[in-house]
């Protein structure tokens, strides 16, 4: 089946189907949706521009929406919590106590009879290729960067209806009392990347290198040569509401 | 009916003689145990430097794993609260090198350091947590 002609089709969701089903609707739903396998990469055009699932085409550089298409490949399992990226985040975009920009979760999965695992998940602004936070945005206060793809935030322009915060899947946004105005990670754009800085302040303060960040249209950047090393499994977080991110995770 | 509940009465008597027995007898086991001479503190240890936080816990390595004091001490670790923190080695660099809990946790001896990181790292949350409960003016918390 083309790509073409799936596109056409109703999504009928995953909440009623068997699981063996369900499990063939992920795998494919994985393609065209931002979760791939093996080093092959799907998430970084609109569906409408995927080939690589069905022709087997390598990816190409010059398909990525962005140049620098900036992302950021979080190795969770090397994640102990120290928090450093945080401590760093909010000391380098004035963060305030009670909200957050990036922040750790955990989680505590068992791994094997009696036995339980304790894991630390990083998380941030996906900078979603189809941001739901741009789409719902009353004032376009929030948009993507039409250079980096990076999803900003004109202070100015929010009227701090919160709309953004309701529709992002990623729990990624917070109202600052001191801004009068929803504030977000925007990969550290005026604080460093505009300085001439390669690094955000996470990635940079991280001291177990769980945090990579780049140019995913270079190829000869960490991130792209993560995502595409053929023995890795990377995923994304809630693939199902299509908003295509640009947050990968993979376990080292 | 008479029958009936005879025989549920005995039962749940029975029931809670068992129980009673079984309470004891787990009591018994539990008592017997920790002596902080032969295994070292109860407490667990808490490293914070250079990472916060790291966990560990005497029991496991001493009573349940059958270690001795001098397995570790003064080799690996001198018994003074603090001393390894102190130094600027006490990295995971050194533990690869065999150094501190590397002198054990190799891969051979014991799971490699490089391998289950938060089996011992907690994070900052498992550090409040033993603190009672998070920070209020940790960066942390909701976004409420």
């Amino acid at each position: 089946m083309r790509i073409s002609d799936l596109e056409k089709l109703k999504n009928e969701g995953v909440e009623n189907l068997p699981s063996e089903e369900r499990r063939r609707f992920l795998k494919f739903g994985l393609s065209v949706t931002g979760v791939f396998l093996s080093g092959s990469v799907l998430s970084l055009a609109a569906a409408r521009n995927v080939h690589g699932a069905v022709e087997v085409l390598p990816p190409q550089a010059q398909k990525f929406p962005y140049s620098p298409h900036y992302s950021m490949v979080i190795r969770q399992n090397r994640c102990v919590d120290c928090e450093r990226c945080k401590e760093a985040c909010a000391k380098t975009n004035h963060v305030p106590s009670y909200g957050y920009r990036t922040t750790i979760l955990e989680m505590e999965r068992e791994s094997g009879p009696g036995q339980t695992e304790r894991i630390f998940m990083p998380v941030l602004c996906n900078h979603c290729n189809r941001p739901p936070c741009v789409r719902v945005c009353p004032t376009k206060a929030t948009f993507k960067d039409k250079k980096t793809g990076i999803v900003v935030m004109d202070y100015k322009k929010c009227i701090g209806c919160k709309t953004c915060m309701a529709a992002c899947p990623y729990n990624a946004r917070y109202f600052k009392e001191e801004n009068r105005a929803v504030d977000k990670c925007n990969f550290c754009f005026d604080t460093r990347l505009s300085k001439g800085e390669t690094q955000t302040a996470c990635a940079a303060a991280c001291p177990a290198d769980v945090r990579v960040f780049g140019d995913l249209s270079d190829t000869n950047s960490r991130v792209y040569k993560l995502i595409h090393a053929p023995e890795k499994v990377a995923w994304v977080l809630r693939p199902e509401t299509g908003a295509l991110p640009n947050i990968y995770y993979m376990n080292d | 009916m008479n029958i009936d509940h005879k025989g549920v009465a005995k039962f749940l008597s029975m029931l809670a003689f068992a129980s009673l027995l079984l309470v004891l007898g787990g009591q018994a086991i539990g008592e017997e145990e920790y002596d902080e001479d032969t295994y070292g503190p109860k407490a667990p240890i808490i490293f914070t430097a250079p990472v916060k936080a790291v966990i560990f816990t005497h029991k496991i390595h001493t009573m349940d794993a059958g270690l001795s004091c001098d397995s570790c001490h003064d080799t690996f670790f001198e018994m003074e609260i603090g001393a390894a923190e102190k130094k600027d080695d006490f990295t995971m660099q050194s533990l690869y090198d065999g150094k501190y809990c590397g002198g054990c946790h190799d891969g051979q001896t014991a799971f490699a350091s490089n391998t289950r990181c938060t089996v011992c790292h907690i994070g900052v949350k498992g550090f409040d947590r033993l603190q009672g409960g998070p920070k209020t003016d940790a960066h942390g918390g909701g976004h409420h």
